[in-house]
């Protein structure tokens, strides 16, 4: 690394560095945004707040707004949707990794195709075919439409993924009498989370800041999430925008957090060799 | 074998009795249980309330009086976060058969288009509501005077002006509280002297929210004024031509010409700070409805005043009005098990007792013919009660008259004629050409 | 039993044991991905295709019309503007996986500070499109900071309004989904390096590799399959889930100058909330499916690599 140009590597970190600032901003934008008042907001929304802070809007929205209840509803369907589908995929995918049979090919691809699909398009027919089985309003109907949506993308991930497992550590462990489930979990997961851990936080991410799907299948004021009824602070002629941004800094806490946690295992495989 | 015989007896009792209470219980009133939908900010529910706990909203309060009044009656409240996707969720609800009893939605062709899903309330609605409650045309089938009424309006109104600075306005030299533009060619002079001293007389977003704003706030006003609500009518059901609208190509014509003689901000179809350069004295005029009034007067204080839009054709039947109205409206679905209670909830939103209770929450010009200004302590000259005076001769919303093809032409494209990339002529065809599908 | 061969193995009573057990994974290692894929993804679009061949309103009319409304769609003056801009915005993809390469390349050298940009890189993902939206249109409206830069440095010519023409609104847009989207490639690929052993990377230091050739010769011909994977979510993510930057950007406008296919099926369904053009709009989403399809076909093709899929 010392070889390469010092040159090139303090444009490189310059560049990363601009870069991490303009990710960040959209953050402090609604921060300070967060602690003016409405009309302060209206009249100029790039200032730092200039009269006193309104931490009222962040205690509003914990006291009154709720939002912690709407946290709550938001996970369940979010970390629901994860765990499920985490399940789902990784028999799945190291079936279509390791295992030959006929036909794979065939239906490998028929799974990638649903991907293909807009959700605007399949929204109402799954309304319909929801409100036949009583799920309109329960959260069985948002998980399993996400489902639907995040199984292909998932397994052309984790398919990827689990392909670069060496077959020989399979066969060893079949060979040591590892049945199928012990496999999995012996030889699979640990060689395979990086996969497993990039689905987690794609997924429980996506999940969590949806507007589209929960919006319709969850209506009801106890079952809302937190964008939908962050929502619900903006319309056309009237908002109450500050109170909004409070609350969408707070919802995105949560999904720092996850994506916090769970990144740094994905880096941390590197150094750990395959072959015990 | 005795012992068995009592025993038997014994349970068969025990059980007719249990069975007998159960069904005595169901004898007893029913709860009645009604799902309200409502408007999550730009109705009844208004961006200060959602700041305090549900239950002190002034709608969740009304809700608990009519409970109160109604016992064995339980109401639930949902709040739709986006109202253009409540019309397609209550749509897709009422394909399923459980849309909720009372929603609160558009008035005009979005709920025109759902009447196979809504019940008519012909034969419900009360006389007293009929005669003293403005805008029943706006939920009348067709608009007919006599179609089927398939809502209440809702208990407010938008009036539709234009803020304006009253500081740059004086520096121009006119005083529009002593003498307002009141014809076109006031108002385009009015225009070039703001514009002579190097303020941008309009500032709008004219594309942001998906909807031309100036052009559907004002020049709408204009277009009737020509053509008539009963004209457009005719146009977007395919009896009549845009292209051979005389009022339309003027307005649109007029509206380009405003472009070019520099009335509007250049960037007038990718701008969306247009408010905030108004309250901050960067432009003239700010084309809004009531909503906005109170944002506004806080803003620029004395400062603040409101237009009405000039009159474009002087001999024209309709004068000294403007677009507005209710464009908000209360539903029933058609798969509801209450239909009197719904009604009845619906009536008492609109009661004068609330309409006064919910207007000191928020303001708006009222629907109602027996509320006075005075009763809502609104100051004779004030803003609020100079659009007052248009709540009973407002001219109902235009863009709620056109029928989705050539509204969706309509909402997407106007703007391009103003900045020049589409003649009126070609906007007026492809309006035509949709209402000829449809 | 170390001893025998596979082939005796499959022979014998054990080994079609083996096989039945084997099958019995497979059958139930796939039957739930099965299931939940039929029942609400393909049974939806089905219905969806079925009704692209009548004039349903999203209620109870359905008068069957054949390709009317795929005809009518294709007439229209705007379908090749529009198939133009969709196939322009997935200019982004070459664009982010180039860069996601290079932020994962210096991520996993640990440049100085990395763990501060690892931490910060997917944060654009986790915020709401309607912000990053807005702050794009602030940042390139036609008084915006941008040509406030541009004015400054002397290039006031190139002060345009961005979001006035197609091409520079588009340019804009793609863009924006590159910054948006470069987190998410990065730590994508930074998953798939992790699964190359550091051995590979000894070898070529010995061989004296530079790093550049490092990079570009050896970890990115194995990581063949999660750029594979990147490309095609990314593509797809282009072309079917971009409608809420759209909406938050452009409106799919001017008029319809930014207007994707997407974006067109919600416009259609939803639009103003009184939309009755389902028939429309799923024939729309049958056309946006086909185009998918397409691409990723020749794609695939494109990508050939020596693997037994073929």
């Amino acid at each position: 690394m010392a070889r390469r140009g010092i040159a090139k590597q303090v444009t490189l970190s310059l560049l990363l560095a601009i870069l991490t600032v303009t990710f960040l901003y959209p953050l402090y934008f609604m921060l300070i945004n967060s602690l003016k008042s409405r009309t302060e907001y209206f009249v100029n929304p790039f200032s730092l707040p200039r009269g006193a802070l309104q931490f009222e809007n962040y205690s509003t929205m914990i006291s009154q707004f709720k939002i912690l209840n709407l946290f709550k509803n938001s996970f369940f369907v979010s970390a629901g949707t994860v765990v499920l589908l985490l399940v789902v995929c990784v028999f799945a995918s190291y079936v279509f990794a390791k295992y030959r049979f006929r036909g794979r090919t065939a239906i490998y691809l028929a799974v990638l195709t649903t991907m293909f699909i807009p959700s605007q398009v399949t929204i109402i027919p799954l309304y319909v075919l929801f409100s036949k089985m009583g799920l309109v309003n329960r959260y069985w109907s948002v998980i399993l439409s996400y489902l639907a949506l995040f199984l292909p993308e998932a397994i052309l991930l984790m398919t990827a993924n689990f392909r670069a497992i060496i077959d020989e550590l399979l066969e060893a462990a079949e060979m040591d009498g590892c049945g199928y489930f012990q496999r999995v979990r012996h030889v699979v997961v640990p060689m395979g989370r990086a996969a497993i851990f990039l689905s987690i936080i794609f997924y429980f991410i996506t999940a969590w800041n949806d507007l589209f799907t929960p919006m319709i299948f969850l209506q009801s004021m106890d079952k809302r999430t937190v964008m939908v009824a962050l929502a619900a602070l903006m319309g056309r002629y009237t908002g109450a925008p500050t109170l909004q941004f409070a609350g969408l800094l707070l919802s995105a806490v949560p999904a720092l957090v996850v994506y916090i946690i769970f990144q740094r295992h994905i880096i941390r495989g590197l150094s750990v060799g395959a072959i015990k | 074998m005795k012992r068995l015989f009592t025993f038997s007896l014994l349970l068969v009792f025990l059980l007719a009795s249990v069975a007998i209470t159960l069904s005595s219980c169901g004898g007893k009133k029913e709860a009645v249980k009604l799902t309200v939908w409502m408007n999550g900010a730009d109705s009844i529910i208004g961006p200060t309330e959602q700041q305090k706990p549900q239950d002190q909203w002034y709608v969740s309060q009304a809700f608990r009086r009519f409970e109160k009044a109604n016992p064995g009656v339980t109401l639930e409240l949902v709040v739709q976060a986006d109202q253009g996707a409540a019309h397609t969720n209550f749509k897709t609800a009422g394909l399923a058969g459980n849309a909720p009893d009372v929603a609160n939605l558009w008035t005009g062709q979005p709920i025109f288009a759902l009447k196979e899903v809504i019940l008519s309330l012909d034969k419900l609605v009360p006389a007293d509501d009929l005669k003293y409650i403005v805008g029943w045309e706006s939920v009348r089938d067709g608009f007919k005077p006599d179609g089927t009424i398939l809502g209440y309006p809702a208990a407010q109104n938008q009036i539709c002006h234009m803020l304006y600075n009253k500081a740059i306005v004086k520096k121009a030299g006119m005083d529009w509280e002593a003498n307002p533009p009141r014809t076109i060619e006031e108002f385009d002079s009015a225009l070039a002297k703001i514009k002579a001293i190097g303020v941008t007389p309009i500032v709008v977003d004219e594309a942001a929210q998906g909807v031309p704003w100036f052009f559907c706030w004002v020049a709408d006003y204009w277009w009737t004024q020509m053509t008539t609500n009963d004209g457009i009518l005719e146009e977007t059901y395919g009896r009549k031509k845009f292209a051979e609208d005389k009022g339309f190509l003027a307005t649109l014509a007029y509206y380009r010409s405003m472009y070019v003689k520099g009335f509007f901000r250049k960037d007038l179809t990718t701008a969306n700070d247009s408010f905030t350069q108004f309250l901050n004295g960067k432009g003239a005029l700010w084309p809004a409805v009531t909503s906005f009034l109170a944002d506004a007067e806080k803003s620029l204080g004395a400062d603040c005043g409101v237009l009405l839009p000039p009159e474009f054709d002087p001999n024209a039947k309709l004068v000294n009005s403007t677009v507005g109205g209710p464009g908000q409206s209360f539903v029933v679905a058609k798969n509801t098990k209450y239909p009197q209670m719904a009604v009845k909830l619906i009536s008492f939103l609109n009661s004068k007792a609330e309409v006064l209770a919910a207007q000191k929450i928020n303001r708006y010009p009222i629907v109602r013919t027996d509320v006075t200004p005075e009763e809502m302590g609104w100051v004779p000259g004030s803003n609020i009660a100079k659009l007052h005076k248009y709540s009973t001769t407002y001219n109902y919303w235009v863009d709620n008259l056109l029928t989705s093809g050539p509204a969706e032409i309509f909402y997407t494209q106007t703007s391009l004629v103003a900045v020049g990339k589409m003649t009126p002529l070609q906007l007026a065809e492809a309006m035509d050409k949709k209402a000829a599908a449809q | 039993m170390t001893h025998t061969t596979r082939a005796s193995l499959r022979d014998s009573a054990i080994g079609r044991k083996r096989t039945r057990i084997k099958r019995l994974e497979i059958f139930l290692s796939l039957l739930p991905v099965v299931l939940i894929l039929l029942v609400f993804r393909v049974y939806p679009i089905v219905t969806a295709l079925a009704k692209s061949f009548t004039n349903w309103d999203g209620l109870y009319r359905s008068d069957w019309v054949g390709l009317r409304n795929y005809v009518t769609f294709v007439q229209e003056g705007t379908f090749w503007m529009i198939l133009r801009n969709t196939l322009i915005l997935l200019l982004n993809v070459p664009l982010q996986v180039f860069i996601g390469i290079v932020v994962a390349l210096l991520l996993y050298e640990r440049v100085a500070g990395w763990r501060i940009y690892r931490a910060v890189i997917y944060t654009p993902q986790i915020i709401s499109a309607v912000i990053i939206g807005f702050l794009f249109k602030i940042f390139f409206g036609f008084e915006g900071p941008f040509n406030a830069v541009l004015k400054a440095v002397g290039l006031g010519t190139l002060a345009i309004e961005w979001f006035g023409n197609s091409y520079t609104a588009l340019g804009v847009i793609v863009f924006s989904i590159v910054w948006f989207s470069i987190g998410w490639q990065a730590i994508v690929i930074l998953g798939g390096m992790s699964s190359i052993p550091p051995s590979v990377f000894e070898a070529a230091v010995i061989d004296g590799a530079n790093y550049w050739q490092r990079a570009f010769r050896i970890v990115i011909p194995m990581l063949v399959r999660v750029l594979e994977f990147s490309i095609i979510a990314s593509g797809v993510w282009t072309l079917t889930q971009l409608f809420p930057f759209l909406f938050a950007m452009t409106k799919g406008g001017p008029g319809y100058e930014t207007s994707t296919l997407d974006y067109m099926i919600y416009l259609k369904s939803y639009g103003l909330g009184f939309g009755r053009d389902y028939g429309t709009a799923t024939a729309v989403a049958m056309i946006l499916l086909l185009l998918v399809l397409a691409l990723t076909v020749i794609e695939m093709r494109l990508a050939n690599r020596a693997d037994d899929w073929g």
